[in-house]
């Protein structure tokens, strides 16, 4: 449950890296030492271990095609714990090495292994795993939350709060908490706050009125063919976000999520861990079986003790019958020219109001654009500035018909090459839709005013909000021989 | 001060061993140290001057004595500093940990360490800091963390104090009371394992423990127990035991008090952060997995809650719970749902991806209730996961490569163990996911995406290899790749190599490189660039390596590519691709068909030997003709014999095949770098520069000495030069591989401009077990003022590599640059006496750079004649038996001098000083103050 050290990495796609900060815990490597006898290998140093690690994560020396110790392809599972050969001073093997990166930055750490010496444990025996991962996650969060300065100087200024943040969340090499985001850094002071325990989780106590604003953010994707042999896929998923401003040590509030009547249930349902209670059947529905109708569907109701920041009260998963945006996308190629021809349907049962509803029409593998003839029957076409994507701006709304068209020619005859990518060659392309309908949810999840209670003096406060928007909507081009694999490939083989 | 320590301390982290190198470790303590107790200094960066402590302890304290000093120093400015400075103070007991713990070499305690334990729980007990200044870092938690620690370097350490932490919890209202839960469940823990150790120990000591009295037994136990430091090694996990090893404490059904403990702590877990949850629970399971009296069933409360968490911690323990427990916490059902939400964790889209692949393995690894196989070590594949339930995780080209290998890798098990290998939809749904990564590549994929086809096709033969239909296809499939890319070669080679090592009953490699061989020969030559050549020709060297492949086509392919007139290529001279050519004749020449080729590769060689444009080949190709023609085949595979890798190297590299050992090659012509510093060199004890002995001289001298001396430096040359003796020895890092060491070049680079360019010096040997060499340095200052020297070496090993090395700096330290006068030798005392005066009194002037200044310290009178006799004796003008006042001259080359007269006068011994170099003053004070402190 320990880690024996810390290191935070900038790289630019593994150019110009460097150990930004690192840390060493050395009662903890001390305690390594002792359980492993024999078989002790000690943590290198930095320069050392950025080396071995880039190359682990395949981020090294880019420009050779083959390095035999970063390409070779037996098959070992390098994520999220890797191993990291040592050569001096004494050959052997750093395990397990967590790492995780989002975008720059690169976070690892090497837990320790709390085994007897000799046998290698699998992952999920060590608890410490899963702490590194939290733990890291958590870090990261904290040097890559939004400041308000720009994004290279709040990274800079974050790290020098590291030192000072370590100290308080883990001292000595065992992660107690993770790191305050958000605008204050440091928690409040201590303060005792009578009989009642308060939380290590509530970092100070909130005064004046109650206010508690819940939102349902939904989520939906798509893979789109029109081809009879590919089945179309989609998906919906939904976040509960609460941020609840309650006095009290442990205040109560309980939200309840509610269906229309004939919704389907909502499933994979995860709480975040401020949540007292939780009923069975809350959890029982999941994707990855058949939904045999019996399922419970709701009220859901979380009693919960609210941390004093924003966060994610819980999410789900949830299996709608129809995509909101049917497509149709045809390309076919004459003589110099490409045909173009979209089709996009807005479902009935959707809000036909949107905050914005954008389809992106890129061409890989090309010259730029050159003539471009192609009408739409609503909203505005753009062609981008590098010439080798159509922007098509369908607005706020669609047409009664609920139905939108694009036709005609597009001609290939830039000065230079557009960008190439090796899915899309030959016809294979897509359409990728990009759209946000305020005040509304495709499973019909919904949060009313009324149901949040909260148990307080005064009266609180409540403000619930609905959103939908799209992640991953793509619609292929149906015309296209070699289409990539399934998204996610429900019937079972 | 202050900000040039602050950089030292980042240098110092940086690279530890890089540093110490340049200074020693007791300087740069004494430095911390100074500066820690400095009631001036800033605060925060105190905190920072504390990281070297508390990083690398055990380098700055390598001793007992050191870790006892540096403690005593640590807690007296801990005692020192003011409350306000919560960040300092609480810093100051994590480095206190760190240095009791670590800097004692044999888990020995230091005698510091019960006064730091017994202020630890002082601290931990002392909660006026909430009335106090409200610090957003309470010293109770980090004191409480610090025991905590310690309780787990010395298990059993608090074990008398259970009832003290559990009372500080139940009372503490603030956050804190998750740092006292921590701790006492850690020791709980702790001492619940050490009575299942003991003999008779059961519910009469359990309950002693919980509520005891601690002072009486404490006392007792330090000197007998676990406390006193022998014998008490970090545990390992409990539950993490040999199969079925967990130790058991046997208490009969009554433990009331231990009961009670867990659940109350229980029920406060969900007041927990969720790592610090996490760590509890454990804790507790492995407490219940040694208590048979309790049941796991004191868990189900949590349970449900844990079930649905996002967080992956928290799941986790409820993982090992399960583990730990089996079905006397999970009823199947449970297990069922347990096993499914893994399923679902492992591909939802709200999780991060490390933390999906976590989940993956948590599914291959699953605890089930009744395992039909035993064996703990091999990934085996729960029985709940059908194909079925797989199907949620098949993956798919929009993975990233992680995702999408450890899927492929869990669905090839799944389809194994369901047998499908006939007619199987889900082995179709691998193959063809295999196909569509293998477009990618074709269509030009990046790098990863290719690694990754690579990868997925290895996973793939290793599960499927005897299904032959894909398998042929896939060579098939492969072939085409390799033709339209064949910069690919390497990975279709690796790819080969692989598969023969991991499968050595299956023939797939052999027909792969089988067909390669086949579609580069009956590729037209005239369609193929020098580029592919290259790859062909890595690609049929190969090929040609296995001896069950006919090499027919690899000759009819040779012989196309050679004939001048057919193509440009081989006219051309290119050195590699003839060494390419080479390549493939040096493997055919020990291929076990031989004879049935000999013609055609003869005809090859000669004509190799006698038309191709570069001369260094066709030395080569005349030599393999050569040994063709001449040699038996058995001689012939002795001498090109094939030597495994390793030591044999160098008898590998004898002349033939030097050139055609594409890999070999580089690595016996590049030079390498070593990692560590291998090599350094230390200060030799050079004898003491003899005093000479002077003879008197014959008389007064009437020239005036002044000018006679100064004569002589007309001559630039004239005592320009400062001899350093130097060892060249082996640094502590023990690598066998350098050993032994020979043809040692050391180069020399400056920091700065004092002194002229050094040369480099070569050195025959070193070897580890021998006496090691003395290297003499010769420096010309400009300046004379100490500085430090960067070295590098050259050297060539045992096994014929050349090795490139950066070696420690070496310092040039002030004293080093002394030379006695360098009066004529005829001289004797008395002229150089009258050189003493003469310099003075000119000095004394302190005109132009001329500067005088006095030195003063306490010294008795004996103490300051050993001084001089150490110190100054080379340099004495005056006879070392005048003991009332002792001149000295330091000459430092080119023309500096430092005059001394030493006396003791009566409150202190003067050294006054005379230079014709102002600039040496602060030099020559910090050596006088070295010297004197001493």
């Amino acid at each position: 449950m320990s880690l024996r050290a810390l290191w935070i990495i900038s790289h630019e796609k593994g150019e110009h890296a460097s150990i930004r900060f690192s840390r060493r815990f050395a009662t903890v490597e001390l305690r390594a030492k002792r359980l492993s006898g024999s078989s002790y290998v000690a943590v290198p140093e930095d320069d050392c271990f950025l080396q071995l690690l880039l190359t682990e994560l395949g981020l090294s020396g880019s420009k050779q095609a083959f390095v035999a110790q970063r390409d070779d392809c037996l098959y070992r599972p390098r994520s999220p714990a890797l191993e990291l050969h040592i050569t001096a001073p004494v050959k052997g093997t750093l395990w397990p090495v967590l790492a995780i990166s989002q975008a720059h930055l690169t976070l690892a750490c090497l837990p320790l292994v709390d085994a007897s010496p000799g046998q290698r444990p699998p992952l999920s025996s060590l608890l410490s795993e899963s702490q590194g991962l939290s733990f890291l996650a958590g870090l990261q969060t904290f040097l890559l939350a939004p400041g308000s300065k720009q994004d290279g100087e709040g990274l800079v200024s974050r790290l020098a709060l590291l030192p000072s943040v370590l100290l308080q969340v883990c001292p000595l090499g065992t992660p107690l908490e993770l790191p305050l985001t958000g605008t204050l850094a440091m928690p409040s002071p201590i303060t005792s706050a009578g009989i009642q325990k308060q939380p290590a989780w509530r970092t100070g106590l909130y005064r004046g009125r109650a206010v508690v604003n819940v939102s349902v953010v939904e989520t939906v994707r798509s893979m789109q063919y029109g081809n009879r042999s590919r089945q179309d896929l989609w998906d919906v998923y939904g976040t509960v976000a609460c941020k609840c401003e309650v006095e009290g040590v442990l205040p109560n509030v309980t939200v309840t999520l509610s269906l229309p009547p004939n919704g389907s249930p909502l499933q994979d349902i995860l709480v975040h861990p401020c949540v007292t209670s939780l009923d069975s059947s809350v959890l029982t529905a999941s994707s990855v079986e058949h939904w045999d109708g019996s399922a419970f569907s709701g009220p859901y109701k979380f009693p919960f003790s609210p941390p004093l920041e924003p966060f994610i009260l819980c999410s789900y998963t949830s299996q709608v019958p129809v995509p909101p945006i049917l497509g149709s996308y045809q390309l076919k190629e004459e003589e110099s020219q490409l045909h173009v021809s979209v089709v996009l349907k807005l479902h009935e049962s959707v809000k036909n109001s949107f905050e914005y509803c954008d389809a992106h029409l890129p061409f890989y593998n090309r010259d730029q654009m050159g003539v471009v003839e192609v009408k739409v029957s609503s909203g505005q076409l753009d062609v981008s500035k590098e010439k080798n994507l159509l922007v098509w701006a369908l607005g706020q709304k669609f047409p009664k018909t609920r139905e939108v068209t694009m036709e005609g020619k597009i001609l290939f005859s830039g000065p230079e090459p557009g960008p190439s990518e090796p899915l899309c060659t030959g016809l294979t392309a897509y359409i990728k839709l990009y759209f946000k309908v305020p005040d509304t949810t495709l499973s019909g999840c919904s949060v009313d005013q009324h149901s949040v209670q909260v148990y307080s003096s005064a009266k609180p406060r409540i403000v619930t909000s609905r959103e939908l928007h799209s992640k991953d909507y793509w619609i292929w081009n149906s015309t296209a021989f070699s289409l990539p694999h399934n998204h996610k490939h429900k019937s079972p083989p | 001060m202050a900000s040039g320590l602050v950089e030292k301390v980042s240098a110092f982290c940086r690279s530890p061993s890089r540093f110490l190198f340049g200074t020693s470790s007791e300087v740069f303590l004494a430095e911390l140290l100074r500066e820690l107790r400095d009631d001036r200094a800033n605060y925060t960066v105190k905190v920072l001057l504390l990281s070297p402590l508390c990083e690398y302890p055990a380098l700055l304290c390598p001793s007992d004595s050191v870790g006892e000093e540096t403690a005593l120093e640590l807690m007296s400015i801990f005692t020192q500093s003011p409350p306000k400075f919560v960040q300092f103070r609480s810093q100051l007991l994590v480095a206190l940990t760190c240095v009791l713990t670590c800097s004692s070499d044999v888990s020995g305690r230091l005698r510091a360490f019960p006064d730091f334990l017994d202020l630890l729980l002082q601290l931990a007990q002392d909660t006026s800091d909430l009335h106090g200044d409200a610090a957003p870092r309470s010293l109770r938690a980090t004191a409480c963390d610090c025991l905590r620690e310690m309780e787990a370097l010395y298990p059993g350490l608090l074990s008398q104090r259970l009832e003290l932490l559990g009372g500080l919890r139940h009372q503490e209202t603030s956050r804190l009371h998750q740092a006292y839960a921590g701790l006492q469940a850690l020791v709980l823990r702790n001492a619940v394992y050490q009575l299942t150790q003991e003999k008779e120990a059961g519910a009469a000591r359990l309950r002693a423990l919980l509520g005891g009295n601690e002072s009486v037994e404490c006392e007792a136990d330090q000197n007998a127990g676990p406390a006193s430091g022998k014998d008490s090694a970090p545990l390992s996990s409990v539950i993490l035991g040999p199969m079925g090893t967990v130790p058991t404490l046997h208490t009969g059904p009554d433990c009331k008090e231990l009961r009670s403990a867990l659940s109350s702590l229980l029920e406060e877990s969900y007041l927990f952060t969720p790592l610090s949850q996490a760590a509890l629970l454990y804790r507790l399971t492995e407490v219940v997995a040694m208590v048979p009296a309790i049941p796991p069933t004191i868990f189900r409360a949590q349970l449900l809650r844990l079930l649905g968490t996002s967080e992956v911690t928290l799941l986790h323990t409820t993982l090992l719970m399960k583990s730990a427990f089996t079905d006397s916490l999970f009823s199947s059902e449970d297990e069922a749902f347990l096993f499914k939400r893994l399923v679902v964790l492992s591909q939802h889209p709200l999780l991060s991806t490390p933390e999906k692949l976590f989940y993956m393995d948590c599914i291959l690894h699953f605890p089930e209730n009744r395992p039909i196989s035993c064996g703990d070590s091999d990934e085996a594949l729960p029985v709940l996961l059908t194909p079925r339930l797989a199907s949620a995780l098949l993956p798919v080209v929009f993975n990233d490569s992680a995702t999408l290998l450890s899927r492929f890798n869990l669905l090839s098990l799944v389809y194994l163990e369901a047998g499908e290998e006939e007619d199987g939809r889900g082995l179709e749904y691998l193959y063809e996911h295999l196909t569509s990564l293998l477009r990618i590549v074709e269509s030009g994929g990046r790098r990863e995406n290719v690694v990754t086809f690579f990868r997925a096709a290895f996973l793939f033969l290793f599960h499927f290899h005897h299904v032959e239909r894909y398998c042929d296809n896939l060579s098939q499939q492969l072939c085409q790749l390799y033709l339209q890319h064949t910069r690919f070669a390497p990975h279709l080679i690796n790819l080969a190599d692989r598969t023969q090592e991991k499968l050595p009953d299956s023939s797939w490699a052999l027909g792969l490189l089988k067909a390669l061989q086949r579609v580069i020969s009956e590729t037209p030559i005239s369609q193929t660039t020098l580029p592919d050549l290259r790859w062909h020709l890595k690609v049929l060297t190969r090929a040609a390596e296995e001896g069950e492949i006919s090499q027919h086509g690899t000759l009819r392919f040779l012989s196309g590519i050679i004939p001048p007139s057919s193509s440009s290529l081989s006219s051309s001279g290119d050195w590699r691709l003839g060494n390419g050519i080479l390549g493939v004749c040096r493997r055919l020449l020990v291929h076990p068909s031989l004879e049935s080729m000999f013609i055609p590769l003869a005809d090859i060689l000669q004509h190799v030997a006698g038309h191709y444009g570069d001369t260094d080949i066709r030395d080569h190709a005349r030599l393999y003709y050569t040994l063709l023609t001449t040699l038996s085949r058995e001689k012939l595979a002795t001498v090109l014999a094939h030597h495994a890798e390793g030591g044999q190297q160098v008898k590998k590299r004898t002349l033939s095949c030097l050139m055609t050992e594409g890999e070999g090659l580089t690595s016996i012509l590049t030079i390498h770098e070593t990692e560590v510093a291998i090599i350094r060199l230390i200060e030799a004890d050079c004898e003491q520069l003899e005093a000479e002995d002077l003879v008197q001289d014959e008389a007064e001298r009437g020239e005036p000495v002044l000018e006679t001396y100064r004569a002589q430096f007309s001559s630039a040359a004239f005592a320009s030069q400062v001899t350093l003796k130097f060892l060249l020895t082996h640094t502590e890092t023990r690598d066998a591989r350098f050993d032994q060491l020979f043809s040692i070049r050391l180069h020399f680079s400056l920091t700065d401009d004092h002194y002229s360019e050094l040369q480099d010096l070569s050195v025959p040997c070193l070897f580890r077990e021998r006496p090691p060499p003395v290297v003499t340095l010769t420096l010309k200052p400009r300046e004379p003022y100490p500085s430090s020297l960067h070295v590098s070496a050259i050297f060539t090993t045992q096994d014929g590599l050349t090795w490139h090395t950066t070696l420690p700096d070496i310092r040039v330290c002030f004293q080093q640059i002394f030379l006695p006068l360098p009066a004529p030798p005829s001289w004797g005392r008395a002229g150089r006496q009258a050189v003493f005066a003469g310099l003075w009194e000119e000095m004394s002037s302190e005109t132009g750079e001329c500067a005088s200044s006095l030195f003063c310290c306490q010294l008795e009178e004996k103490a300051l004649s050993a001084l001089v006799e150490k110190h100054f004796l080379p340099f004495l003008v005056s006879d070392p038996s005048h003991k009332d006042e002792f001149r000295a001259l330091l000459f430092l080359p080119p023309q500096s001098h430092v005059l001394l007269k030493i006396s003791s006068e009566e409150d202190a011994v003067h050294f006054r000083l005379a230079t014709d170099n102002w600039e040496l003053l602060p030099h020559i004070n910090d050596y006088l103050l070295k010297i004197t402190a001493s």
